[in-house]
């Protein structure tokens, strides 16, 4: 059962995953299009195979360029996240004494501030810098990943440390340190390849977090700017343009359902792999 | 515990000194202030609105005022809502965020811990494996896909709940059930564990084993001790519903502090946002503090180990 939903869940991924990076080269009509004769059209109209919205743009087409970027935003930004934790972890575990004492405070206090707050700040703020950012090359999705980045890399960097530590009591490590290896050295040559499959299952546990602080955000319309468009903007609109008149149902629905089934994919794919059932 | 339990306090009131310094000189020393609008204001204009609201002295008498309001309870003026003192907008909707999110909190638990002892308890019969899948399931839902399902299903399908506003307890009925649903989930799947390693512990197996089974076995030996990780969980959840109330109150329209903080935030109403961000931190810290003593009242061992 289990191991059946896991392939299940792998070959979903993996289509999506193909389905989005293709996307620019599929026969289908441009996700931006505009088209005033075929406005609130329901899933299985003629030319859009999952209908329109209120602007008569095809769902299909913009759930597909969706995808590529909740996607992109969830490999990415957790990426990102693990750059910053896993060296913090890893100095903190291996230095220990007073290097690892600071470092786990400010961690701690970090901690402390909640999510929402750190993220308004951060977001308010490089709204004002956008104009730099961009003549080096940030765009606003690039700020965005580096803003999930830096919202996610503290339970990386405490499992890192935590690893790190372990790792650096085993025998061949300590052997290696009585022998005068640089810290460095050891780091490099010791602690960060034996981090790796633990950093793997960190990566997949949280990739469906970032994804679901994306769609949050896209919700808020803190997000992505249009015309890109992702699954969290998709549903948004959806329940904007829903009221008790217009039956526009698929607008909300079908976005949630690209959304939770993907989340439902990779929670199945991250099962176990922590050593849990 | 008494010195533990004042350094705990005296760290929390750290904390939020450090974070309402951080926020304000973060929101200080960027650009763009609460009188950018799209059309620039008269230079003179500007000048008597920022003398009017002290914005013109040196950020150290400014930080000095904020550090001397925040004392006294007292945010300020708010920048954008003309009149308003912040304090009296945190008054009004502190009660709405409040309901909302306690609301949530009992959801979670009247929900979350009996699916957990079902899970647990008929762990081999469908009945639990589906409490479990339940439980997964609903721990992928983001809580505008339940609300939006279940404005659809209540509001505009059956017609029994309203869809949006304040005015009572069945304005809170469903946006309380959004936001508490996932909660649930994550108890459940935290009381679902602890019971199944309690039903294989020794003292268990003890108990049977002298001839006690049903109620008293599952009440005092199994649930009574599966509650820990429950109270534990209080801060996590806290932070939770932080997070999604700003989602939950947008979709609602209620006029609570997720809302409010939002538009501060994007707008620069630097004493508003301040505000929100203090009782959100002191929340926040409130819960775990009080997760902490509880457990350490409950379970000595805590204590011990930290």
């Amino acid at each position: 059962m289990s191991l059946w939903a896991k392939r299940l869940a792998w070959g979903f991924l993996a289509a999506l995953t193909i389905a989005a990076v293709v996307a620019p080269w599929l026969p289908i009509v441009d996700y931006r299009a505009m088209d005033a004769d075929a406005r609130l059209l329901p899933p299985g109209s003629e030319g859009h195979l999952l209908g329109t919205d209120a602007q008569g743009r095809d769902l299909l087409a913009r759930l597909l360029f969706g995808a590529r970027i909740s996607l992109l935003v969830g490999a990415v930004g957790t990426l990102v996240a693990m750059l910053i934790g896993l060296p913090y972890g890893a100095v903190a575990g291996l230095r220990g004494g007073r290097i690892d004492r600071f470092l786990m405070r400010l961690a701690d206090a970090l901690e402390s501030v909640p999510m929402v707050v750190m993220v308004l700040f951060l977001l308010s703020i490089l709204r004002e810098y956008r104009v730099e950012m961009e003549v080096i090359g940030f765009g606003r999705l690039q700020l965005f990943l580096v803003a999930i980045g830096f919202l996610f890399w503290l339970p990386t960097a405490r499992v890192a440390r935590a690893e790190s530590l372990r790792i650096s009591r085993l025998p061949f490590v300590t052997a290696a340190r009585l022998q005068g290896m640089s810290t460095r050295a050891q780091l490099r040559r010791h602690i960060l390849p034996n981090l790796w499959p633990t950093l793997r299952v960190m990566w997949l546990l949280t990739i469906p977090r970032v994804i679901l602080m994306e769609a949050f955000l896209s919700f808020l319309g803190l997000g992505v700017e249009a015309p890109a468009v992702s699954w969290g903007g998709l549903a948004s609109d959806g329940l904007a343009a829903m009221n008790p008149l217009v039956a526009s149902w698929w607008l909300l629905a079908l976005p949630s359902a690209a959304l939770v089934l993907t989340l439902l994919a990779l929670q199945q794919v991250g099962r176990g792999e922590d050593g849990s059932t | 515990m008494n010195a533990r339990f004042l350094r705990r306090v005296l760290m929390l009131l750290a904390t939020i000194l450090l974070v309402h310094a951080a926020a304000f000189f973060l929101m200080r020393t960027t650009r763009g202030g609460p009188f950018d609008e799209a059309r620039a204001l008269d230079p003179q204009v500007k000048l008597a609105l920022e003398q009017r609201y002290g914005l013109d002295d040196s950020l150290a008498v400014q930080y000095w005022h904020a550090l001397t309001g925040l004392w006294q309870g007292d945010f300020g003026p708010s920048l954008r809502y003309r009149e308003v003192s912040v304090a009296d907008l945190l008054a009004d909707a502190l009660p709405v965020s409040f309901a909302v999110g306690g609301g949530a909190l009992l959801w979670g638990l009247l929900f979350g811990i009996p699916l957990g002892m079902i899970a647990a308890g008929a762990r081999r019969r469908l009945l639990g494996q589906s409490a479990t899948t339940l439980a997964t399931v609903l721990l992928a839902l983001p809580n505008f896909v339940l609300a939006g399902a279940a404005i659809a299903l209540f509001s505009f399908t059956l017609g029994w709940l309203p869809p949006a506003g304040t005015g009572g307890l069945a304005h809170l009925f469903l946006p309380s059930l959004c936001l508490g649903l996932p909660l649930a989930a994550q108890i459940s799947l935290l009381v679902r564990d602890a019971a199944s390693e309690r039903w294989q512990s020794a003292g268990v197996r003890h108990a049977r084993a002298l001839g006690l089974s049903g109620q008293r076995l599952w009440w005092a030996h199994i649930l009574k001790p599966s509650l820990t990780p429950v109270l534990a969980f209080l801060g996590p959840a806290t932070a939770a519903v932080l997070t999604g109330s700003l989602v939950i109150e947008r979709i609602f329209a209620l006029p609570g502090l997720g809302t409010f903080f939002v538009e501060a935030a994007l707008n620069r109403d630097y004493t508003l946002a301040l505000g929100v961000t203090v009782v959100y931190t002191a929340l926040l810290g409130l819960a775990t503090f009080l997760a902490d003593v509880l457990l350490m009242k409950l379970d000595p061992r805590v204590e011990a180990l930290s």
